[in-house]
């Protein structure tokens, strides 16, 4: 028998049960269309989750902290020895200690800035390889580098010294090579309180030369300034005896090792992150969540498989007589057999290309509505929204795989049905009313 | 002249609610061919079956069956497949046409599972169709036909692989007189192109119209063997 034949005598068979075919395909079309939303969820946000994740840090970076304030770990604070401790750790490239600058404004003319210089080794944070847009690094003590968001992100001051308010419209600051006012408050300690109920806040000021600005990399780098460690520890009035870092970036030789160096940094009591580790924990989520909406869209089909089965059967019993015609004009067990395995491949590849058109108007629907949400949130927080790729992606595999596994799951449903419509006695077949 | 069909010692039991029922009961028969054999008998008698045994559509319980020197007591299922499809034609009482399918599609069935091309298929069964004169209801569907008309069908089906046998199981039967007598001239005209036919009547003056041999078959056995009215 011809593939031209064989096409005909399927198709104008199915011709006969139109509402019988819709039915049966709309359970593969549920079915179909409930495993490519949630597989295409999962593309989705994993996709934006690693977008995201990116502005945490670069891949190779791990971020360590005191580990005060988590439940079970005592704070430890960050030394020398500990930044020598790290620094020996199998694996490990640099470590960049730094020291924030809590302060009050940065001021350049009559604009004001907000964001907290880090005092930094430069020698340790060339290491990390931060590109440099413009400029160098600074050399002495009053030179700063500027993360990329500043120079846009002045804003005007007010009379009352108040901030006018995100989105007070300043344009990016042409700042290399130009002056800043750095102020930094240092509040008394306990024993000057106890010395001197009165004692005051005394305020530091000095001025920073713009020495470079650097090129966008994460969202932390892109924020912050940086100074010589020593320029800070002076603002800050810091004894020198007891200098302690509020975090340290461990730079490791590759992405392979970043979880085992977090891994030993945690067990000596620490607190570690890197975006490596955070992807890996989303991932397990992700992954959890995918198999169960795998498992959902998986009972879907098996029930739409038993409906193939189910209306296969039906319509072989109806066509009893015909199977017997067939027989007795020379058709072959086989050849029955793949009428009805045809029949039952073409309501499941039905089904598949339903299941894909309803869950593409689906995830493009949902898309906008996401996409809709974030630009209302965006608007009343004043923070732009980055470019969100689409929570459902339908890439072209997935597209075709869902066809594909429609279509197989018709033909399986087929074949006990079609077996049977095969080894029917011709005979019998004939006689059947 | 050779024979088309050699039947030694034919049993066919069926099992029917546990208990044997012996059909046909050690049957010999030999058909030249190109002959015309009317198998008469009263319903039950097992003239049905043996015709189902040359056929291809049954197996015999015991005895061999030679059709045109082909064996078909060891066939399996796939090799009966391409023995119906290439030996023989059925015409059934009800004729047997599906209902969906046009006149044309009908005939062109046999040759479909026979794989042959679109062209020939359309070509043959076009000639087939005008051989029974239904040149002009080709693309009509077996609703739209009258019983002969279905009939006639049913025998441009039939004869559309060119097989060396046909078989026709009361062709007539459900059928007025004058019609059946149109099918039995058709049939008789198959049979001037060299072929040898099969049919089952319990009516006896279509035997003796028709037949170049009658036999009576009577509990599954063959009481009388005669020559027919054309002999």
């Amino acid at each position: 028998m011809r593939f031209r034949d064989l096409a005909f005598l399927v198709v104008s068979n199915l011709r006969r049960m139109k509402l019988r075919l819709a039915l049966t395909s709309l359970g593969v079309v549920i079915g179909t269309s409930a495993i490519v939303l949630m597989v295409s969820l999962g593309i989705g946000l994993q996709a934006n989750l690693t977008a995201e994740l990116g502005d945490l840090g670069a891949a190779t970076h791990i971020t360590v902290m005191g580990g005060g304030g988590m439940p079970g770990v005592e704070f430890t604070s960050l030394n020398d020895e500990i930044v020598d401790e790290i620094a020996a750790i199998e694996h490990v490239e640099a470590v960049l200690p730094s020291v924030p600058v809590y302060l009050d404004k940065i001021e350049y003319k009559k604009y004001v800035l907000y964001s907290m210089p880090y005092g930094v080794n430069m020698e340790d944070f060339a290491k990390f390889g931060y590109e440099i847009e413009e400029g160098r690094l600074p050399r002495n003590d009053s030179e700063i580098l500027l993360g990329a968001m500043l120079p846009a992100s002045f804003s005007v001051a007010s009379e009352d010294g108040m901030m006018m308010g995100p989105g007070s419209t300043v344009p990016e600051l042409d700042l290399l090579g130009r002056r800043l006012e750095v102020a930094t408050s240092i509040y008394p300690t306990e024993q000057e309180i106890e010395a001197d109920p009165n004692a005051q806040p005394r305020q530091n000021k000095q001025k920073f030369t713009v020495v470079g600005i650097l090129a966008p990399s994460d969202m932390m780098t892109d924020q912050s300034a940086y100074i010589s460690m020593d320029a800070a520890l002076d603002m800050n009035d810091t004894d020198r005896r007891k200098v302690t870092y509020e975090q340290l970036i461990v730079k490791a030789d590759s992405v392979d090792s970043v979880t085992d160096i977090e891994k030993t940094i945690m067990d000596r009591g620490l607190y570690a992150y890197s975006s490596q580790s955070m992807l890996e924990s989303l991932k397990s989520v992700f992954l959890i969540i995918q198999g169960v909406l795998g498992a959902l869209g998986g009972i879907a089909m098996l029930v739409a498989a038993l409906g193939i089965a189910n209306t296969m059967t039906m319509s072989i019993y109806e066509r009893t007589r015909e199977i017997g015609i067939m027989k007795a004009v020379g058709a072959s067990n086989r050849q029955i057999k793949r009428v009805f395995l045809g029949e039952a491949a073409i309501i499941g590849v039905l089904g598949g290309i339903g299941g894909l058109l309803f869950s593409g108007a689906g995830a493009a629907l949902a898309n906008l509505f996401v996409k809709a949400m974030l630009a209302s949130q965006a608007t009343s927080t004043g923070v732009a929204s980055s470019d969100t790729a689409s929570f459902f992606q339908i890439p072209v595999w997935l597209a075709i795989f869902a066809i594909v596994f429609a279509a197989g799951i018709g033909l399986l449903s087929g074949v006990l049905p079609a077996v049977r419509a095969a080894n029917l006695d011709p005979l019998t077949a004939l006689r059947h009313e | 002249m050779a024979s088309a069909v050699e039947v030694f010692g034919l049993t066919r039991e069926y099992i029917m609610g546990g208990e044997a029922l012996t059909v046909l009961r050690g049957v010999d028969l030999t058909i030249p061919r190109g002959e015309i054999v009317c198998v008469m008998g009263p319903s039950g008698s097992g003239k049905s079956t043996l015709l189902n045994i040359v056929g291809g559509l049954d197996r015999p319980t015991s005895g061999s069956v030679v059709i045109e020197g082909e064996d078909l007591a060891g066939m399996d299922d796939e090799r009966l497949a391409t023995y119906r499809r290439r030996q023989v034609g059925f015409v059934f009482q009800s004729f047997n046409l599906i209902p969906t399918m046009t006149a044309r599609r009908n005939v062109e069935l046999p040759l479909v599972f026979a794989g042959a091309s679109p062209e020939e298929r359309a070509e043959r069964a076009a000639a087939a169709l005008a051989s029974v004169g239904l040149a002009h209801r080709i693309d009509h569907r077996p609703t739209e036909l009258s019983g002969g008309e279905q009939q006639r069908v049913a025998i441009a089906r039939a004869v559309v692989n060119e097989p060396a046998i046909m078989l026709a199981d009361e062709p007539t039967g459900n059928l007025d007189t004058r019609t059946g007598l149109e099918i039995l001239e058709l049939m008789r005209e198959m049979n001037a192109a060299g072929r040898t036919l099969l049919i089952t009547t319990h009516d006896r003056a279509i035997a003796e119209s028709v037949a170049d041999r009658i036999i009576t078959i009577v509990d599954g056995s063959i009481e009388n063997i005669e020559q027919g009215g054309t002999a």
